[in-house]
């Protein structure tokens, strides 16, 4: 298959089974994806559900909800209003960051798309869609290649979404798939009642459906053993990103291979994510704490439970000493300020000022009061959470706070005039926000 | 019941009417996303906006009845409700009748917004801006109570109230031109913690040459 290369990415998997693998080393076709994973078998809609409820799965997209509730209510949904219901494959990353998803819908198309059906069958739905960055050549890629799969008992309607931060939120994606903008809307009721069409609406992440896929070829038992991977971005100094295909609960150092040890502190999650100290591998094994909260060691296992904060989409950036976290986490704020779509006040209001007030803390002048600013960030951290129709102020306040956290030191410092990183841009992306 | 205070009564209440009504009509317009009543919380004025369209409705139905009962003139119930049904100045009665129609609407579909759904209820409440205009008008043409149009001090206090309603409408339209966006707080926003004391000269910052927030 010749088609234009549509992602310049270095991807690592760590599957130990080439049959179980999420990230094959080149795109498969058709028949390829055929003669590595096998034929679905055929499914029964409610022994899917249950098999999935055993299985453990939970969405990949960064909320990590439990997949066979969404899909019990939408089935449950569509029995009361008496409609079939749609599915909606979310392949919409938004985060400038991340690539996981990306790097998946480009090497393993139809282990999505078998996802779709599944998830089709599991909710008895007539129609579905699958979300894709624009951008990146990805609808059209993903399009052509579905042209090679036997017509489906589900069509698939392959959409391209803008490129933003918020377009992926559940209610933004069906508020895009119901010809509006992409931005969240208030939900009187929810999108698993109430989605694309007005119909009943399960909306996956591609990751959690190429998942289920491989859980209909395995069984439930097979990825509840944490035999199942998971996709993780990682993120060096300044390089491309790395899509990691890892068990829960790999090491740090294994997951992120060589240079995971060199750096001050890891962004886990994404940019509603935490920034967590990193301790040397000498201080592994003690328990290492840093200003109050547990430090990530080269040994530390990469999992939500281990780490204590969500692992959100899998983002894990690795910041080294010579980078300043309040420089990267003001850039970080600033991006997610002119991201938000601005519906809602403690958003509208206290977004671009927590942003301003970072750049003060990141780049302060002679006559900036750095206690009082640090003061205010957590004021309005508090104020701003669990207030707005989505979740984009709580993630923005979670990775302001974190920063003041692990960056205390450097905050000190900071104050009296010295930075670890004079004079360098930040590391991590922000595409610009367009209109 | 002396003709002359069932006069008297309809004039009345014909005036506060009009005055509650006008300020319904700003408190209803000042709820807004980036609108704001200066010194009044948005949820008094949502309260406020509720509480004085329900009392309006009360010296309204009292203002109905003296006409009904009045019989100096002959306005029939049903010339209350019916437009231009009236055999008295039809015209200027009709315009009461229609204005009364469009609040009853609006009232009701309020009081049942929980089981219409928000889009009906906003399409209907939308009739406000009719409804209001045509009751001005209703009270110029009328409101001497002598067959002849208003004037001397209900004029003028008329007049004031228009002045009022309208203003607030041209307010509410200019702030939804300027609707501020994040990127206009952000540029916006002061570096404003700034310490006391006496200014010194900036020192030399390591990080002064890159992004200083040039939005």
């Amino acid at each position: 298959m010749n088609t234009t290369a549509v992602l310049p990415l270095r991807v690592r998997s760590l599957a130990t089974s080439a049959a179980t693998r999420l990230l094959p080393p080149e795109p498969l076709d058709y028949a390829a994806h055929r003669a590595l994973y096998g034929d679905l078998p055929p499914v029964d809609g409610e022994r899917l559900i249950a098999g999935v409820e055993y299985s453990g799965l939970s969405g990949q997209g960064g909320a990590a909800f439990p997949a066979h509730r969404k899909m019990t209510a939408v089935r449950e949904a569509a029995r009361r209003a008496g409609r079939r219901p749609v599915v909606v494959a979310n392949g919409s990353e938004g985060e400038p960051a991340s690539a996981k998803d990306k790097a998946l819908l480009w090497l393993a198309p139809h282990l999505v798309l078998d996802g779709v059906a599944l998830a089709a069958a599991a909710v008895g739905a007539d129609r579905a869609f699958l979300a894709v960055e624009a951008g990146h050549g990805l609808g059209r890629y993903v399009t052509e290649v579905g042209r090679q799969r036997p017509s489906a008992a589900v069509p698939v309607t392959i959409v391209e979404v803008p490129p933003r931060f918020l377009s992926g939120q559940e209610s933004a994606l069906v508020s895009f798939l119901n010809g509006g903008p992409a931005v969240p809307r208030f939900q009187a009721r929810p999108v698993f009642e109430r989605g694309v069409g007005g119909g009943p609406t399960l909306v996956q992440n591609v990751e959690t459906l190429a998942h289920l896929a491989l859980i209909a070829r395995h069984g439930p038992a097979w990825y509840r053993s944490v035999a199942g991977t998971t996709l993780f971005t990682v993120r060096y100094a300044d390089g491309a990103p790395t899509v990691v295909e890892a068990a829960p609960g790999t090491s740090l150092e294994h997951l992120t291979g060589a240079g995971a040890t060199a750096g001050q502190a890891v962004l886990v999650g994404g940019y509603h994510g935490t920034w967590l100290p990193l301790a040397s591998a000498s201080a592994a094994g003690s328990g290492a704490r840093m200003y109050g909260v547990n430090a990530v060691t080269p040994d530390t296992g990469i999992s939500a439970e281990t780490l204590g904060v969500p692992l959100g989409a899998g983002l894990l950036a690795l910041l080294p000493h010579d980078r300043c976290g309040l420089v990267e986490t003001a850039s970080i704020l600033r991006y997610l300020a002119l991201e938000s779509a601005g519906q809602c006040g403690p958003c509208l209001n206290g977004l671009p000022r927590m942003a301003a007030a970072f750049s003060e803390l990141a780049h302060p002048t002679d006559r900036s009061d750095m206690n009082q600013i640090r003061a205010d960030l957590s004021r309005w951290a508090g104020l701003i959470t669990a207030r707005g129709a989505c979740r984009h102020p709580d993630g923005s306040a979670r990775l302001a706070r974190s920063a003041l956290i692990t960056f205390a030191a450097e905050a000190d410092a900071h104050a009296h005039g010295h930075c670890s990183a004079p004079n360098r841009p930040p590391m991590l992306p922000t595409a610009p926000a367009t209109p | 019941m002396n003709s002359a205070v069932i006069w008297y009564a309809g004039q009345a209440t014909g005036i506060v009417t009009l005055v509650l009504f006008s300020a319904v009509m700003v408190l209803g317009i000042s709820v807004r996303r980036q609108l704001r009543i200066p010194g009044m919380p948005r949820l008094a004025a949502v309260a406020l906006h509720r509480s004085i369209s329900l009392l309006a409705v009360a010296f309204l139905a009292v203002h109905i009845l003296t006409a009904v009962v009045d019989s100096y003139v002959d306005i029939s119930p049903l010339a209350a409700v019916v437009p231009f049904s009236s055999s008295y100045e039809p015209l200027w009665v009709g315009l009461g009748a229609v204005a009364l129609d469009l609040i009853l609407a609006v009232v009701i579909t309020s009081l049942l917004r929980a089981r219409l759904g928000r889009r009906t209820w906003r399409a209907v409440h939308w009739l406000a801006y009719a409804c209001w205009p045509v009751a001005v008008l209703h009270g110029i043409t009328m409101g001497s109570g002598t067959g002849h149009p208003m004037s001397g001090w209900p004029l003028w206090l008329t007049i004031g109230c228009i002045a009022v309603v309208m203003g607030a409408v041209a307010w509410r339209v200019a702030e939804e031109r300027r609707a501020l966006t994040p990127a206009d707080i952000l540029a916006t926003a002061p570096a404003h913690r700034v310490s006391q004391g006496p200014a010194v000269p900036a020192r030399q910052y390591a990080n002064a040459t890159y992004e200083k927030e040039s939005r």
